[in-house]
């Protein structure tokens, strides 16, 4: 019998955004050994990158929403991470976004996330959204900027070290 | 949450094999953040254990197959976990058991469900070998395995992460 779970797709003018399968594994694992994971626990080896992935897929179980694999539609290939997190130990729910090598430049952390935070504020019924940046990443949170997010506050994460808590215009202020 | 479907109940004279609750949480923490986890990748902090909980759970929806959650057959409470463990890097496929709580010890409850775990690759996961890879210093989980019938396999691969640890091997009961 096939072991799974149910998790929505969106959808984006240029992007898919699904749960993260094992297909996804080693675009993931490149991902986490290169540079581009600096500022998100990286670099990380394939066997932790595994770990990872199946996190994932538990974190849909465990909390009812997750993180999505971003692909392109043009290409079919995953260009990315993104969506909504709550692991232990963070302070809210966060939107977070994280692009695989050569998929910047392009838009798509913006565009997956504004899909994002919409199923957060208009499915979920969320009223407010963090995302958490680590200090050192300017161009995250240029990202953070076109979505309409402002600084907050600090938090150290227990295995990133400082960060920066962005936080989103409420649902009302995006209508 | 999101239900996980698919996951199959093991019963034994004495215990229930069941997939991962959210109510499970507390125990599996105060575990693997306990020097109990030292064999088995602890301790750990409480946001680790968290992020070692919900590997847990993905590894089902990966493989199809993962660790269950030991109970008695009439007490939802969870004793430990015990169950079929492949992820990156392992040579080959596991079953591997755990014991939450030092009271829960000497009285055949890791023995009981990992033998139906055993049987459970051979018969219905369609497994042709099952190895168990434990710490040599882990003198509880080695008479364990020997108690199961497996014996020492020198000759395997080990886990990549793992270049100490022994691997038995289980023999097949038809």
């Amino acid at each position: 019998m096939t072991v799974a779970f149910t998790a929505p797709n969106l959808e984006t003018e240029r992007l898919i955004l699904r749960p993260p399968c094992l297909d996804d594994f080693d675009a993931l694992a490149r991902f986490y050994a290169s540079p581009r994971a600096e500022f998100v626990g990286g670099p990380q080896s394939r066997e932790l990158s595994w770990r990872s992935l199946a996190m994932e897929a538990g974190h849909w179980v465990l909390r009812g929403f997750g993180r999505w694999t971003v692909v392109e539609k043009a290409t079919q290939k995953p260009v990315g991470i993104v969506g909504l997190w709550h692991p232990e130990g963070f302070p809210e729910n966060e939107l977070g976004w994280d692009l695989f090598d050569g998929a910047t430049g392009k838009g798509y952390a913006t565009e997956a996330a504004k899909a994002a935070r919409s199923h957060a504020y208009d499915t979920l019924g969320w009223s407010t959204l963090i995302s958490l940046i680590a200090d050192q990443n300017v161009n995250s949170m240029r990202v953070a900027k076109r979505l309409g997010a402002r600084y907050d506050s600090d938090f150290t994460h227990e295995r990133f070290g400082p960060m920066q808590v962005w936080r989103h215009p409420e649902p009302g202020a995006l209508k | 949450m999101i239900a996980l479907h698919g996951v199959p109940t093991l019963n034994t004279e004495r215990l229930r094999l069941r997939g991962f609750q959210p109510a499970d949480w507390p125990r599996f923490s105060q575990y693997f953040c306990s020097d109990r986890a030292i064999f088995t990748g602890g301790p750990m902090t409480p946001k680790t254990a968290w992020r070692h909980f919900a590997t847990n759970i993905g590894h089902w929806a990966i493989h199809g197959f993962g660790m269950f959650v030991v109970t008695r057959q009439d007490d939802n409470a969870p004793l430990g976990m015990v169950g079929h463990w492949y992820p990156h890097g392992w040579a080959e496929r596991e079953v591997g058991w755990v014991l939450f709580d030092k009271e829960s010890e000497g009285k055949g409850i890791a023995r009981e469900a990992a033998e139906a775990c055993v049987t459970h690759a051979y018969q219905s996961l369609g497994w042709d070998t099952v190895v168990s890879y434990i710490a040599p210093e882990n003198a509880a989980s080695i008479k364990l395995a020997e108690r199961l019938g497996a014996t020492l396999d020198e000759a395997a691969p080990k886990p990549d992460t793992s270049s100490t640890c022994l691997v038995y091997r289980h023999p097949r009961h038809t």
